[in-house]
């Protein structure tokens, strides 16, 4: 049973109830307005919260609608349609009482506490929060640019280009290979590329049964590795080639005309190339000074303020905070995490403790899925892990049967949480 | 509850734990106002509205509605006796002290009340 901290509790009862008193009064007089950029997980998580916890929030995203990358494995395979795969944010508006701008910020002045948006609109905050995502940092593979992803895709955000690869792997003919090209870590969704590798399979085990997948790896091993290992092994023999650093040197260069990634010790033609560039923090993270040289966003481990700009906090992928893998239930627990922080601040309610924990449902087939639990917890300003669990490699047929049924009820659960 | 919550197990184990926990709140119990802990329960309730629906339909995850105080407390403590029959539920349980496990399931039963069960 974890101690109490001598902070959590040190108030005592009677600055407690006083603490409890003052801020419902604050509330009524005047909402503090906290700005939120950024509709994914990240940002649509911390509205919902902030909005809940009496604060005056408006949540600035582009589009109309946000498709989620995760589960869109599932699409590609041909098992999901993508519009169960999109959100809208009609619910966040109507029941949860936050204003929707769909804009692009422009301008952060973090002095003045004013966002600009690209409608001519200027909003003033007391807080902000930034969920940019992520970015890809075109120019690391050769040849590779943003022209490029419309031969091949890097299906990296979900959307057009997740319909695009889909079309290509549909037209693909049987025998084709279909190459993955997995970039150096951190990432988004470390599991992401394999399941993707899986899931591919099962689609051409069902489809085209002569086809290949060629996985070229940054990297020479890989979180969970045994249990994909296993599922390849088991489910789909002599269709998936995993190729580590070690084998091919790395994806250095590709040739979009000739249909060619190409490694330091080898070149591999592809029916279909799938292209996951390395990346880093959204915009606007970099433009307001949000980010180190690392491309990524420091940030304090408790309440997700900026270490770099006052009074803006960071949260999701863009993030760097320490072991927190770049997922979709990070950027949910962060979220909360922080928009209590944020009020705590702002209402002078008391500050909660921190609940940081990551679960993610990675499918290796339709009904074959497994899941891992992580509990974090600060320690010397970072994010460390505390707890890891993992479904084991010997799991039975039923019990994967039933993550795999456990993992629709997650998303389900998960939308409704994250959008209202 | 075996229905919401898997099979029971392990019975001399969660007994301490759950005398465990009612041995900390006897300790900590005195020490905060009873709103205080409404807003305590319906953040930490944040972490379980991520995987259980909120209105009790999800497919695949076991509602939280119709449970009460003792039923929510005893499963966490079962939870966190072992990783089997969850490994998300027994990392969350692990992640809870006593007197969070009596706000959240506290917090829990009394909205669970108010949805249909």
């Amino acid at each position: 049973m974890r101690a109490l901290t001598r902070r959590q509790f040190g108030a005592g009862a009677g600055a407690a109830l006083a603490a409890v008193a003052a801020p419902r009064l604050a509330r009524a007089a005047a909402k503090p307005p906290v700005a939120v950029i950024g509709g994914g997980v990240g940002g649509a998580t911390a509205a919902r919260y902030l909005a809940r916890e009496g604060l005056d929030v408006t949540l600035i995203e582009a589009k109309e609608r946000y498709v989620t990358c995760f589960f869109s494995d599932l699409y590609l395979a041909g098992l999901r349609s993508l519009d169960s795969l999109t959100h809208g944010y009609d619910r966040l508006a109507q029941n949860g009482g936050i204003k929707i701008v769909h804009a692009t910020a422009t301008g952060i002045d973090p002095v003045s506490k004013i966002v600009s948006l690209n409608n001519g609109t200027k909003l003033s905050y007391e807080r902000l929060v930034v969920s940019p995502g992520i970015a890809f940092k075109f120019g690391a593979i050769e040849g590779y640019d943003e022209a490029a992803t419309a031969v091949m895709p890097h299906a990296w955000m979900a959307g057009p280009q997740t319909e695009l690869l889909r079309k290509q792997l549909e037209a693909m003919e049987d025998g084709g290979t279909f190459v993955i090209a997995i970039p150096p870590d951190p990432f988004r969704c470390p599991p992401g590329p394999y399941e993707r590798a899986s899931l591919a399979a099962h689609y051409f085990k069902q489809n085209k049964p002569h086809s290949k997948i060629i996985v070229l790896d940054a990297k020479d091993a890989f979180k969970a590795q045994e249990l994909f290992e296993e599922a390849w092994a088991r489910r789909y023999p002599g269709m998936i080639e995993w190729l580590p650093m070690q084998f091919t040197g790395g994806v250095k260069a590709v040739d979009v005309k000739g249909g060619v990634v190409v490694a330091a010790n080898a070149r591999f033609p592809a029916a279909v190339a799938n292209i996951i560039p390395a990346q880093m923090a959204g915009q606007p993270a970099e433009a307001a000074g949000l980010t180190d040289k690392s491309g990524w966003c420091p940030v304090d481990p408790v309440t997700f303020a900026s270490k770099l700009q006052p009074d803006i906090h960071v949260i999701g992928d863009a993030a760097i905070g320490g072991d927190m893998p770049k997922s979709a239930f990070s950027a949910n627990t962060q979220a909360k995490t922080c928009a209590f922080a944020i009020a705590a601040a702002l209402n002078g309610t008391p500050p909660a403790a921190a609940h940081l924990f990551n679960s993610c449902y990675t499918f290796l087939g339709p009904d074959d899925a497994f899941t891992n639990a992580i509990n974090f917890a600060p320690v010397d300003g970072k994010l460390k892990m505390t707890d890891f669990f993992i479904s084991k490699v010997n799991a039975t047929t039923q019990e994967r049967r039933r993550m795999a049924a456990e993992a629709g009820g997650w998303y389900q659960a998960f939308m409704r949480d994250v959008f209202g | 509850m075996h229905t919401a919550f898997g099979r029971r197990g392990l019975v001399q184990i969660s007994l301490a734990a759950v005398l465990a926990i009612g041995a900390a709140i006897a300790v900590s119990g005195a020490l905060e106002g009873g709103a205080a802990e409404f807003d305590q329960g319906a953040r930490l309730a944040s972490i379980c509205a991520a995987c259980h629906d909120s209105d009790g339909k999800s497919d695949g995850i076991p509602p939280l509605t119709g449970l009460d105080e003792n039923e929510i407390t005893e499963a966490l403590a079962r939870y966190r006796a072992s990783e089997s029959p969850s490994i998300v539920m027994h990392a969350i349980a692990l992640s809870l002290t006593a007197e969070e496990v009596r706000s959240v399931a506290r917090y829990l039963a009394d909205k669970g009340k108010e949805a249909r069960p």
